[in-house]
């Protein structure tokens, strides 16, 4: 059961996602049918059971048989306990192999859509969002057709097969579970509705007081600051004592519905006994047909009930199906029908021509940027944190489009370019790089798979990160956890480093390269860009005043818009650049 | 099993909730079975008695077998209040024992758990606790008093179909679901890594998406996804084939246990030792026996689950303090210098030391900076001061008291502490604040906010004083937090002040304000402030800089630290 921190879905929504989902049977017809039919099928070799062990029952009550008058009916009795057995074994897995299709299809198609919509629109989700929707949000889906789905086909066709064995045996039982079976689900359905709500505002209620709980003891540190921690252990004791007391009012009435489910339930079973004892003592009816109908009457039953357990199956998977759906929705980015291939030229030129670009969440952007960029030079953007300096590196990725003014390489208008190909050319090392999933050497060999060994600690060296990946355990070959677990800022940021230097590329965008680095290490990081800068465009974006000297030029932008322009080797660029205290000599140490 | 004991031990005061709701719960057990074995024999009476064969008082059990179903229906409604409301008290008994051992320990005895998921790890080992009564102690006993008496019931019509019967519930209740758990075990296992390289795999590409176009790597990581996802899928068929196979052999067990039953007891009918209409009651009893063991292998399936989250609460829980309150209160100092003298400290005996002879006069007043790569003692030595850890040798004292005649409350009532880590709770703000001082009136709230210079901005909100922080409503940018904490320092208006990375994290917007904050509240106290950043150091009049537990005996030119990566 999901504590319920989602919303509940509006009705309409919750119906639009349920034949959202529905619509997905199509590609498992097959695997559901399986599992249908197996299941109907055990249902009716259940029903063969009751038949066989009614005869036995009836040879020996009412005709006095002994053992050797029933193995008639007991011997195939055996074979079908045997093939009951084994046909509801296969029904849970016919139906795990249809949900396990939909998952893997779903899995890909969102994977893909999320990789199309490209990384432009994942800056604006919460990225754990994303991930949980791709992981667990499809999970959830499984028990909708591996469980919800089969169960609900059988509620309805197994009391059926069975009504219709009961009938010709005693019409007045056949009759009482008529009238009784549909008062189950429409009683389900009225206090299921009531009740469903109860549950997810207490379940709601649950993750709250929770949160509260974790949440003192996440800032116990704090509250012991305060000398305030004593006085929180009567609040927790007070918290849970409330909790328990609204949640067993709302439970009292809650569990009222299950009241009603087992009263019909069992009181039917149990006038059915009555009746047929009566109806057999003024000899309305034979042993036979009696006992026959008495078997099965608490099977008539089960289905219905077990149906109720899936509720909550049902839910969890439309409250999924809602963020899977949106996710898929989200219509893609517009793309030129025809690209073009880039000019085959020998140097690239980028030309930055009055781009203006703002994010309409919060208004910020870029406005009427212009310079220029060529191979084998290096240009530094400087400026506060937020200035749009890592817009600008996005902004030449392609990744956002300019909304006036235009990015034109060796004269083409960048929208117009091939996209893959554009980027083939291009290195990036992200103000946040990412680590994936994968081995030292995987990480560094992302854009060249095929790369020598040599070529790799070629490119460590030269981002100076051959040194601490010697001392990791496997060195090349180690392991990296979560997102780098266990790697520091500088030296994640190295890696990437080196994964953008074995690339190769004519173009090199590097953002905040020299973040969390110490200085003798960020001066050969330097050195190495300097390098790099003799052959490709290098756009170095810092905020480190010291590293961006050894650029050929530096543009300062504050504020979306570029305020200067300097050349490094010119004296007094240091006041220009920067007002407040830049380095810890001026602190006056 | 030790554990189990002990978890019980914890539940003691209320054994008799726990019990009330296993003995309903037996009573639902028994008189299902009860209802049909009695309505089995009851129309085997009725048609023989119908046929003259004999005489037959059938009131008594059609009435049984109507009280029988109503019973069933109430006990089993009386059951589940009985077992939520146990459940209930049990998880509230849990939560405050819980926290009771956790409060002395906090950070200290934290600290080695602090591998950010400990807070994760808890939530779900609580949680798991929680259901150990429902799920695994209430159904196990039920189940293991309820078969004992369906038994006992058996022996006296036929001892042979008891021991069959016996047989078949140990075989599906027991037998079964526990091998299921252990050949579920590897798979399970295997499950989890899987799904754990998936979402790692998962979050990577999201996190990742620009760097993943860059290299031309989307296909390939697609392609990896996509496989992580089919090995995930195989594992669960595998688990499922597993899990599946096993109830078929539990269903198996009862269906041949009745089936046996009813060959054995058909000749101790024809010999007229039983009444005819017996076997319709034993084949009933027979099958319907197998639903009191129908929930015990979902209970042994977390049976395990629970016992590690037990094992490891308890773990957590049985930390010694390491900073002892001394037997005698000394009354609080008047001067707030602060005094060390070749103060010596480390984690555990087998550590480096921490500090490693740290002698050091902060007087009354004034602001020491402290400056050093991480490791170096910084925060150790706040650890010291506020008597979250205790030393190994040397002294320490705050305004010629020593540190250990005073208690860690009064301690931690001299000083305020602003840190990064400084937590907000999900409450309101105005409930924040009240921590430093519960009698705070409202004008001398504002009066707080508004020296840290966040009154304004609580203001905007629609709500002031009273929006929420965090996950619930408002969210606060980080320099608005960090000047609440702040606000919160000023109004505990302790004299001494420890100041942790003040300024870390945040914009230069907001550090500005930060930092013309600070100074307002730095006003005429004992400050200590752990920064690396050389704007907060305007702040002070003196820096040492400490490097693997020692200060730094000579001075320290800027480029020297700037070289050493302590400042940038």
């Amino acid at each position: 059961m999901t504590p319920g921190s989602r919303q509940r879905p509006s009705r309409s929504a919750a119906r639009q996602q349920e034949s959202w989902l529905r619509s997905q049977i199509g590609l498992i017809r097959l695997p559901l049918s399986l599992a249908v039919g197996a299941g109907t099928f055990a249902g009716m070799l259940m029903i063969a059971q009751a038949w066989f062990l009614a005869h036995v029952v009836n040879a020996v009550t009412i005709e006095g048989q002994n053992l050797a008058g029933v193995w008639r009916w007991l011997v195939p009795l055996l074979g079908i306990i045997l093939a009951r057995v084994l046909i509801s074994g296969f029904v849970d897995s016919a139906a795990f192999a249809a949900a396990a299709r939909v998952k893997q299809g779903l899995r890909s198609a969102l994977y893909a859509h999320v990789s199309a919509l490209g990384p432009a629109w994942m800056l604006d989700q919460r990225s754990g969002e994303v991930a949980n929707t791709l992981v667990d949000g499809v999970e959830e889906i499984e028990k909708y057709y591996a469980n919800y789905l089969p169960q609900s086909v059988l509620a309805a066709l197994l009391p059926f097969a069975i009504l219709v064995a009961a009938f010709p045996a005693d019409w007045v039982s056949g009759l009482i579970f008529l009238v009784t079976a549909p008062l189950i689900p429409i009683f389900m359905i009225i206090i299921g509705k009531g009740a469903e709500a109860l549950n997810q505002r207490q379940w709601r209620r649950l993750s709250r007081m929770s949160a509260h709980f974790f949440d003192v003891i996440e800032g116990l540190t704090t509250l012991k600051l305060f000398n305030a921690s004593r006085r929180e252990a009567e609040v927790v004791a007070r918290i849970s004592d409330e909790y328990r007391g609204s949640t067993m009012s709302v439970l009292r009435v809650a569990f009222l519905s299950s009241l009603v489910l087992e009263f019909f339930a069992t009181v039917s079973i149990a006038l059915a006994a009555v009746y047929i004892g009566f109806r057999l003592y003024y000899r309305e009816l034979d042993f036979f047909s009696g006992f026959f109908v008495l078997l099965l009457a608490p099977e008539f039953y089960r289905p219905l009930r077990d149906m109720g357990a899936q509720y909550h199956a049902r839910m969890a998977a439309i409250a999924s199906a809602e963020s899977i759906l949106r996710l898929l929705q989200t219509p893609l980015p517009d793309r030129h029908a025809n690209r073009m291939p880039l000019p085959p030229e020998q140097r690239l030129r980028i030309d930055f021509e009055g781009v203006s670009f703002s994010y309409d969440r919060d208004g910020q952007g870029v406005q009427d940027i212009s310079f220029t960029l060529s191979q084998a030079e290096c240009v530094a953007l400087v400026g506060p944190s937020g200035a749009g300096k890592s817009t600008i590196g996005n902004l030449l990725l392609g990744f956002l489009a300019p909304q006036s003014g235009s990015i034109r390489i060796n004269g083409v208008d960048l929208q117009d370019l091939d996209e893959a190909e554009w980027l083939r050319r291009v290195s990036w090392v992200p103000q946040k790089p990412t680590l994936f999933y994968g081995t030292v050497g995987d990480n560094i060999r992302l854009g060249a798979p095929e790369a020598s060994e040599q070529a790799v600690h070629a490119a460590a060296a030269q981002a100076q990160a051959d040194g601490f990946i010697a001392r990791l355990v496997l060195d090349y070959e180690t392991m990296l956890g979560d997102s780098g677990q266990g790697l520091s800022g500088g030296e994640i940021r190295r890696i990437a480093l080196a994964r953008a230097f074995l690339k190769d590329a004519d173009v090199v965008i590097l953002d905040e390269a020299t973040g969390a680095l110490d200085r003798p290490t960020a001066t050969r990081v330097m050195d190495a860009v300097r390098q790099v800068a003799s052959r490709s465009a290098v756009l170095f974006i810092t905020h480190d005043l010291e590293a961006a000297r050894m650029a050929d030029r530096v543009i300062t932008i504050e504020r979306g818009r570029i305020v200067a322009r300097a050349n490094p080797r010119e004296p007094g660029l240091r006041k220009d650049l920067h007002a407040g205290p830049a380095t810890f000599e001026e602190v006056g140490l | 099993m030790k554990d189990i004991l002990r978890l019980l031990r914890l539940f003691h005061p209320y054994r008799a909730w726990m019990a009330a709701g296993i003995a309903l719960s037996v009573v639902v057990a028994l008189s299902n079975v009860a209802l049909l074995a009695l309505s089995g024999w009851f129309i085997a009476s009725m048609a023989l008695s119908g046929l003259g064969n004999q005489m037959f008082n059938f009131f008594t059990p059609a009435a049984a077998i109507r009280g029988l179903a109503i019973l069933r229906t109430i006990a089993r409604y009386l059951e589940r209040l009985v077992t939520h409301d146990a459940t209930l008290r049990l998880l509230s008994a849990l939560r405050v024992w819980f926290y009771g051992r956790l409060e002395p320990l906090a950070p200290a005895g934290l600290q080695s758990y602090r591998d950010g998921d400990l807070l994760s790890r808890i939530r779900a080992d609580i949680d798991s606790l929680d259901n150990f009564y429902l799920r695994i102690l209430a159904p196990v006993v039920s189940a293991a008093i309820s078969t004992v008496a369906l038994l006992a019931a058996m022996s006296f019509i036929s001892m042979e179909v008891a021991l069959i019967n016996g047989l078949g519930l140990l075989l599906a209740g027991c037998a079964l679901p526990l091998m299921a758990q252990r050949s579920g075990r590897r798979p399970g296992a295997r499950l989890v890594t899987t799904r754990a390289a998936l979402r790692a795999s998962v979050t990577d590409s999201c996190r990742g998406a620009g760097e993943l176009r860059v290299y031309g790597a989307v296909d390939r990581q697609g392609a990896h996804i996509d496989a992580l996802g089919r090995a995930l899928v195989a594992d669960q068929r595998h688990l499922v084939r597993v899990r599946g196979s096993y109830s078929s052999l539990s269903m198996l067990a009862a269906l041949i246990s009745m089936w046996i039953a009813v060959i054995v007891i058909i000749p101790v009918i024809h010999a007229g030792v039983l009444a005819p209409a017996q076997l319709a009651l034993v084949a009933f009893f027979v099958l319907s026996s197998f639903d009191v063991v129908a929930s015990l292998p979902a209970a042994f399936q977390s049976l395990g689950e629970t016992l590690a989250a037990a094992r490891r609460i308890f773990e957590i829980a049985d930390a010694e303090p390491v900073a002892l309150d001394p037997d005698e209160q000394q009354p609080l100092p008047e001067r707030f210098d602060i005094d060390m003298d070749a103060l010596q400290m480390h984690y555990s005996p087998v550590a480096a030391w921490a500090l490693d002879g740290i002698s050091l006069h902060v007087p009354e007043g004034d602001a020491l900076g402290i400056v050093g790569p991480s490791g170096s003692g910084k925060s150790s030595l706040l650890n010291v001061l506020l008597r979250f850890w205790d030393f190994q040798d040397g002294k320490a004292a705050i305004g010629g008291v020593p540190l250990r005649a005073l208690t860690g409350e009064q301690v931690r009532s001299l000083c305020a502490v602003v840190a990064q880590q400084s937590h907000l709770f999900n409450a309101t703000i105005r409930e924040n604040l009240l921590l430093a001082r519960p009698s705070a009136s409202e004008e001398e709230l504002r009066e707080a906010l508004r020296q840290a210079a966040v009154l304004d901005e609580v203001m905007a909100f629609p709500q002031g004083l009273d929006t929420y922080v965090g996950e619930v409503g408002a969210r606060l940018s980080g320099g608005q937090a960090r000047r609440i904490t702040i606000a919160r320092a000023f109004l505990k208006n302790a004299p001494i002040l420890l100041l942790d990375e003040p300024t870390e994290g945040l914009d230069e917007l907001s550090e500005q304000l930060v930092l013309n904050a600070l100074k307002r509240l730095m006003r005429d106290k004992t400050t200590l402030v752990i920064t690396h950043h050389p704007e907060v150091l305007t702040l002070v009049d003196r820096v040492v800089v400490l490097r693997a537990g020692r200060i730094v005996p000579s001075y320290v030119g800027a480029e020297e630290l700037i070289a050493e990566g302590v400042c940038r």
